[in-house]
């Protein structure tokens, strides 16, 4: 009994699988930060909630390298990566701030190369902020990063090891808004920049322009006026086999497509970062006020 | 190879990092010693001290040092970004083998022999330098021996605070993903972390308790 029981499993789950090689099922996955778990979390409820499938969470893994190789080798189907990541460490051109021309070199490069599809983008920019303390903006009238070069020189700066360094770090936003602080830059740890400069330590830092902590803690975002820094939207990047395989995961993701501001991220970010609250709940939230 | 151009291109910065490590280390114990050693004798004549202060730098040594690097930049005096902090984290870190160590040291000198002394008419102040301290300073320079191989390496997250050293090297490198410049961090402070175990265990031998 148990030999021919177990034959006709075999049969019936190779007849509903069709193609389908692993069974059908959809891994998604994210990196090792909040945002990316949270947009990831998003999409896992949507897919959930719009098809059949059941949806395998594979959350906060290494950074993007370790996505990358998971994705292509099919460990994960789906993660939300950004434009001007891809576009500058994986497919290692050199950084360009024109987003249009960013989204298609990226879109049509991923096809190609990896059979990867970037779907519609949430809607926001999560670039390098130029970071100051809103009394100190309000005090000197400063809304732009050319609006900081008037004050800079009174000013001394705080950035992490990784704003000095980087190709479309420091080095060219200095030279093409003519800054020049009090003192070289400190180099020091990138979480650390914030309490320095909430705590007066250092005036200026460089953080991320949807970083949940900024109004949390008195600080503002200075407008990039000249267009230094590269676009970094974020869009979830799907295995084409998956979307072939079903299309109903291309329609449910679509409709996330453009839905999260800048504004609208921090505070989703801040949500989590700053009142600690539960990811699959503001996840869940957010889907249920803004996607019904 | 790569790591060797890398110098050879770098040579005065790596030399500028080497030697602002080595200042941060050596004031760090220096300090450390200066605080720690009394500290501990002071232990021995208040034992019901004991056991809050060696709790105490025991749980100062749990805190990870970003976290204290947190606590730290707001203070007043102690804190801000720079070389002051770092010294303050790293000569609470360095605090526990030294206070530890002068405390086991002296407490284990002989009763018999504390009683010698005393009965030669020493009084406290006499006993401790001419009896008490000599015989445990094989004890108390292996405290300071390992606060030393450890700062040599904590030292390195100094450059999390802008305090320069060689941590900046392996910052920079994780940061970019680039094994070159960990390496050029990483491999000189594993040298300075060898070489200064070496030299005061040399000199532990040398002051260690004779005769045994």
């Amino acid at each position: 009994m148990r030999p021919r029981a177990g034959a006709l499993a075999l049969v019936s789950a190779l007849l509903a699988g069709g193609s389908c090689v692993r069974g059908d099922r959809v891994v998604v996955g994210a990196k090792n930060f909040t945002e990316s778990d949270l947009l990831a979390e998003i999409a896992a409820q949507q897919i959930a909630r719009r098809t059949r499938l059941p949806v395998e969470r594979r959350l906060h893994l290494g950074g993007t390298f370790v996505c990358q190789a998971a994705i292509t080798s099919g460990q994960i189907d789906a993660y939300v990566e950004y434009t001007g990541t891809a576009y500058t460490a994986i497919l290692k051109h050199p950084a360009i701030a024109d987003p249009d021309s960013v989204a298609h070199a990226v879109r049509d490069e991923y096809r190609r190369r990896f059979a990867l599809e970037w779907l519609p983008s949430f809607g926001f920019d999560n670039t390098f902020a130029i970071i100051v303390r809103r009394a100190d903006a309000t005090r000197e009238h400063l809304r732009t990063i050319s609006d900081l070069a008037r004050v800079a020189p009174r000013w001394n700066a705080a950035f992490g090891f990784e704003f000095l360094e980087r190709p479309d770090g420091f080095a060219g936003l200095a030279r093409l808004y003519g800054l020049r602080f009090a003192a070289p830059p400190n180099a020091m740890d990138l979480g650390l920049t914030y309490r320095a400069l909430a705590q007066g330590r250092a005036d200026v830092i460089a953080g991320n322009s949807t970083d949940g902590t900024i109004e949390a803690l008195g600080l503002v975002v200075l407008a990039d006026d000249r267009h230094y820094f590269p676009p970094y939207e974020a869009a979830p990047v799907v295995r084409a086999d998956l979307l072939r395989r079903h299309p109903e995961v291309r329609a449910a993701l679509e409709e996330l497509g453009g839905k999260i501001s800048d504004a609208e991220m921090r505070r989703l970010n801040a949500l989590v970062d700053v009142e600690h609250r539960d990811l699959a709940v503001v996840a869940r939230e957010w889907l249920a006020s803004n996607v019904p | 190879m790569r790591l060797l151009e890398f110098y050879a291109r770098n040579a005065r910065e790596a030399l500028g990092l080497a030697g602002e490590h080595l200042v941060l280390v050596g004031v760090s114990t220096i300090v450390a010693i200066a605080l720690g050693v009394p500290l501990g004798v002071l232990l021995t004549r208040r034992p019901g001290w004991r056991r809050a202060v060696l709790g105490l730098v025991n749980v100062v040594q749990t805190i990870p040092s970003l976290a204290l690097f947190g606590f730290l930049i707001p203070l007043p005096l102690l804190g801000g970004i720079g070389a002051r902090t770092a010294i303050v984290a790293l000569v609470l870190y360095a605090l526990l083998p030294v206070v530890r160590n002068t405390y086991a040291g002296i407490a284990a000198v002989e009763p018999a022999i504390r009683e010698a002394g005393r009965g030669m008419g020493m009084t406290d102040g006499e006993l401790l330098r001419m009896v008490e301290l000599p015989l445990a300073a094989g004890v108390i320079l292996a405290g300071i021996r390992i606060a030393t191989v450890v700062g040599v390496g904590v030292a390195t997250i100094a450059a999390a605070v802008g305090a320069g050293g060689l941590g900046v090297y392996i910052f920079r490198g994780v940061a970019t993903v680039d094994n070159t410049l960990i390496l050029a961090g990483a491999l000189p402070a594993a040298l300075m972390a060898l070489t200064a175990d070496a030299a005061l265990g040399a000199l532990e031998r040398r002051l260690g308790p004779r005769g045994r």
